[in-house]
């Protein structure tokens, strides 16, 4: 026997087109925390979905416990005693906590439920753990926080060998995430190896025995805790050279557009405030889970607005719906392509029209030449391919369909455009238009926020870029101050914001 | 990537599937008319058509109006039996004070009022379009009846019912007012404005909000034009009946529901227009017509129609999956 619990050796993974992971290397001991950590896209979430079954592997081999493994689905990965658990809770907010931790193998008694076992395996399970919640309680009536640690015992009723936490801190306060680790360290010392996926680098050095970096979907470095160091593990992170694959134009700075101050969403997102200029980029950064897209969707009322004051062109605004938004001069192009960007049932051309059909309509009926006109002037701007736009938007590839999107907002001539990862999911080619795109524009005076993930994007794209870190903006950077050691400090909290 | 032709490609046949169903229905109308002249030698003549597009025509001033609540993505409007009850009673016991042709508006306007309402609990509180319009259907019957104290009306302008039940140019009045209702309602869903958010509205809510589409509007306007159309059928029942009990327009919804699904329009949203819902009315009263003539007992003729709405929707579901975006 292996002192080893989990081996993934030499683990690549192809789509058509991308190369998500190649060649990595993971190995974890038994009865130890090992984490996991890179930017967003580094591959964390692709390794972690290939072990827990979801993804079979393109190259490399799997051991646990020293012995060759296939994970053919979830339902595999679970009878080989590999426990994930998901950022998003898997619950059932009506049932009790007993009845959450036995979800799928709930004792019996011929065809009754037992609630004695129940009860009392519940309760050992918990107090395992070190956790005083009530087995009887209504799950909906409990605290997030005490809400992930019922699915942590969930996942540890299995006595799972690999127990897979993601992201298990990132809704829980910094004294909430205290409790976690002690039931971490339980677990730890009943000989279950846990992988640790975590931002937050401060709690990666206090928890993990080692630490496994990725970058670019490829083994950064694997470390063992001892002298590691938040810096080290940013350098890791972040240790690329910047491509050219983004050009930047240049364009005239002028007069503020968009003035957001104080912005809350009521949740997370508080006192956000940023600055838009005419003939400006500025980029909206920050981890998965910072409070960005939420930034955008406050501000043309897609989400809900708790406080703060947003003023287009100095006059001040409160859009109550996006139609409110766009009159205001505010356009909003959403993250969520397929499900919030086109309807895919229609056109090309109805979609491009489709926020700015009434100014191309008399007394309700639609112009069909005007219409024709507008949607062809504006596919052809962007150069969508194919150039027919009678072609259902659900027929075009990724790229084209942003592109009709982005053509969508156009020809309304918005002050302000807000992009949410505009280029995520195309390839590169259409990456790169996509950029010089945003770069015509804004050399014609418009003012474009555009929240991505893809730093080395950011980097290239923006003049001004500002940092989000749960729910909070640090005041922008000049282009000139750009460093994406310092940006990762920022998005990580390992700077203050 | 595949370039398809832009004429295919307008209504959405991009699939083998997707065009066999776009022929089904023409298909389907044709088998009917030629199983109808083998069954009964009574059944192609003029009489019985006329017969045929008379009685179809009040339904199809619903079936028109029903479309746009399928296509909003509404599921379906199950009030109809009350606003076109509504109607009916309305309109002809508002008759001896108000005169037939107030009475016969005011008896649209209020079953229009009543869309409305079921607009705004639909569209604007959100409540779900099957419960809420089981309950105001259930409100405005009592009401009604309410209203009129006792259980039937009879008409007092017996020149109204020879109005409605004349012809112009050979074609009964009816069929020309649902012709004219129909033609109105097919270039409201593809021609304007309201008609392209409809789409929009069905097709994807949530983009279509993100799009500035007033989603909420349009959602709430579908029933408003569903009870307008209640309301306008009922008028024209209780015209043509000369009496109207509360339960007259009992059936109508499921009978228009089977018109726009069997004519292929989505019960999931987005997809569908009037010629599509007006095509599976015609099949289905032919259908219905044929099976009277063939002798065939009310019961059977039930199951037919259930199966029919069965297979419809599971060929919309099986065409969205293989061939949908």
């Amino acid at each position: 026997m292996t002192a080893l619990a989990l081996e993934m050796r030499g683990i690549s993974k192809t789509f058509p087109g991308v190369r998500a992971l190649s060649g990595v290397d993971l190995l974890v001991k038994r009865g130890t925390v090992h984490a996991i950590v890179g930017e967003n896209g580094a591959g964390k979430s692709t390794l972690m979905k290939i072990l827990s079954g979801l993804y079979p592997p393109s190259a490399g081999e799997i051991r646990i416990d020293g012995g060759l493994a296939t994970i053919a689905s979830s339902a595999d990965a679970l009878r080989r005693g590999i426990a994930m658990v998901h950022q998003e809770l898997n619950l059932a907010p009506d049932l009790t906590v007993a009845e959450n931790v036995f979800l799928g193998r709930t004792p019996r008694r011929g065809p009754f439920v037992d609630r004695t076992a129940l009860r009392q395996g519940a309760r050992a399970i918990l107090a395992d753990l070190g956790t005083r919640l009530d087995p009887d309680a209504r799950l909906g009536s409990l605290t997030i926080s005490q809400r992930q640690l019922v699915e942590i015992a969930k996942a540890h009723a299995a006595r799972p060998r690999i127990v897979v936490l993601d992201e298990p801190t990132s809704s829980l306060s910094e004294h909430k995430a205290q409790a976690l680790f002690e039931v971490i360290a339980r677990m730890k010392a009943a000989g279950t190896a846990i992988l640790y996926i975590s931002h937050r680098l401060r709690e990666v050095l206090a928890i993990a025995d080692e630490v496994t970096v990725l970058r670019d979907g490829a083994l950064a470095g694997a470390r063992s805790r001892e002298g590691l160091t938040a810096a080290e593990m940013i350098r890791l992170m972040v240790g690329r050279e910047v491509s050219e694959l983004f050009p930047k134009r240049a364009a005239t700075i002028g007069a503020p557009l968009l003035q957001v101050e104080g912005l809350a969403d009521g949740g997370r997102v508080t006192g956000v405030s940023l600055e838009v200029r005419a003939g400006e980029i500025v980029g909206l950064t920050g981890l998965v889970g910072a409070g960005r897209s939420e930034v955008a969707r406050a501000i043309v009322d897609l989400g809900p607005r708790a406080a703060g004051t947003i003023r287009v062109g100095g006059r001040s605004v409160s859009p109550r719906s996006p139609a409110e938004a766009l009159a205001a001069g505010i356009a909003y192009v959403p993250e969520d392509r397929k499900g919030e960007g086109i309807v895919p049932t229609l056109t090309v051309r109805e979609n491009v029209t489709l926020p700015m059909l009434a100014g191309l309509s008399r007394l309700g009926w639609v112009r069909s030449g005007a219409e024709r006109r507008v949607a062809r002037a504006e596919t052809q701007r962007l150069g969508v391919s194919p150039a027919d736009p009678e072609h259902r938007i659900g027929t075009l590839s990724g790229g084209n369909q942003q592109k009709v999107v982005i053509a969508r907002w156009l020809a309304a001539r918005p002050s302000v455009l807000i992009l949410d990862e505009p280029t995520r999911g195309v390839d590169v080619g259409a990456k790169a238009e996509i950029h010089a795109i945003i770069g015509d524009l804004v050399a014609e005076g418009m003012g474009v926020l555009m929240i991505s993930s893809e730093m080395p994007e950011v980097m290239a794209v923006s003049d001004r870029v500002v940092v989000m870190h749960e729910g909070r903006a640090a005041p922008a950077l000049e282009r000139g101050e750009l460093d994406e050691r310092r940006i990762m400090a920022l998005a990580t909290g390992e700077a203050r914001i | 990537m595949t370039a398809v032709p832009a004429s295919q490609t307008r209504h959405g046949s991009t699939t083998p599937l997707r065009a066999a169903g776009a022929m089904a229905l023409p298909v389907a109308i044709l088998a009917v008319l030629v199983l109808g002249i083998l069954v009964s030698p009574s059944f192609l003549t003029l009489g019985n058509l006329l017969n045929v597009a008379t009685s179809m025509s009040i339904l199809g001033i619903v079936v028109v109006a029903m479309t746009f609540v399928l296509v909003s993505g509404g599921l379906a409007d199950l009030s109809v039996p009350a606003t076109v009850a509504m109607g009916a009673i309305l309109a002809l016991a508002l008759q001896p004070a108000l005169g037939t042709a107030a009475a016969f508006v005011l008896a649209v306007a209020a079953a229009g009022m009543a869309g409305v309402l079921n607009g705004v609990l639909i569209g604007y509180a959100r409540i779900n379009a099957i419960i809420a319009t089981l309950a105001t259907g259930t409100v405005i019957l009592g009401i009604a009846q309410w209203a009129v104290g006792g259980v039937i009306v009879y008409g007092s302008d017996p020149a109204s019912a020879d109005l409605i039940k004349g012809r112009v140019a050979g074609i009964p009045v009816l069929v020309i007012i649902f012709l004219v209702v129909a033609v109105a309602g097919h270039l409201l869903l593809d021609r304007t404005v309201w008609g392209r958010h409809t789409r929009a509205t069905g097709d994807s809510p949530p983009a279509a909000t993100a799009a500035a589409v007033p989603v909420r509007r349009i959602k709430a306007g579908a029933f408003a034009l569903t009870g307008l159309a209640g309301g306008l059928s009922g008028g024209l029942l209780g015209l043509t009946l000369q009496s109207a009990r509360p339960m007259v327009g009992q059936g109508y919804e499921f009978d228009a529901i089977t018109a726009v699904v069997v004519g292929g329009v989505s019960i999931l949203g987005g997809q569908g227009s009037v010629p599509r819902a007006v095509g599976g009315l015609v099949f289905v009263q032919l259908l219905a017509n044929v099976m009277t003539l063939a002798g065939i007992r009310t019961p059977v003729q039930g199951l037919v129609l259930g199966l029919l709405i069965i297979a419809a929707v599971a060929l919309d579901i099986l065409v969205r999956r293989r061939g949908g975006a």
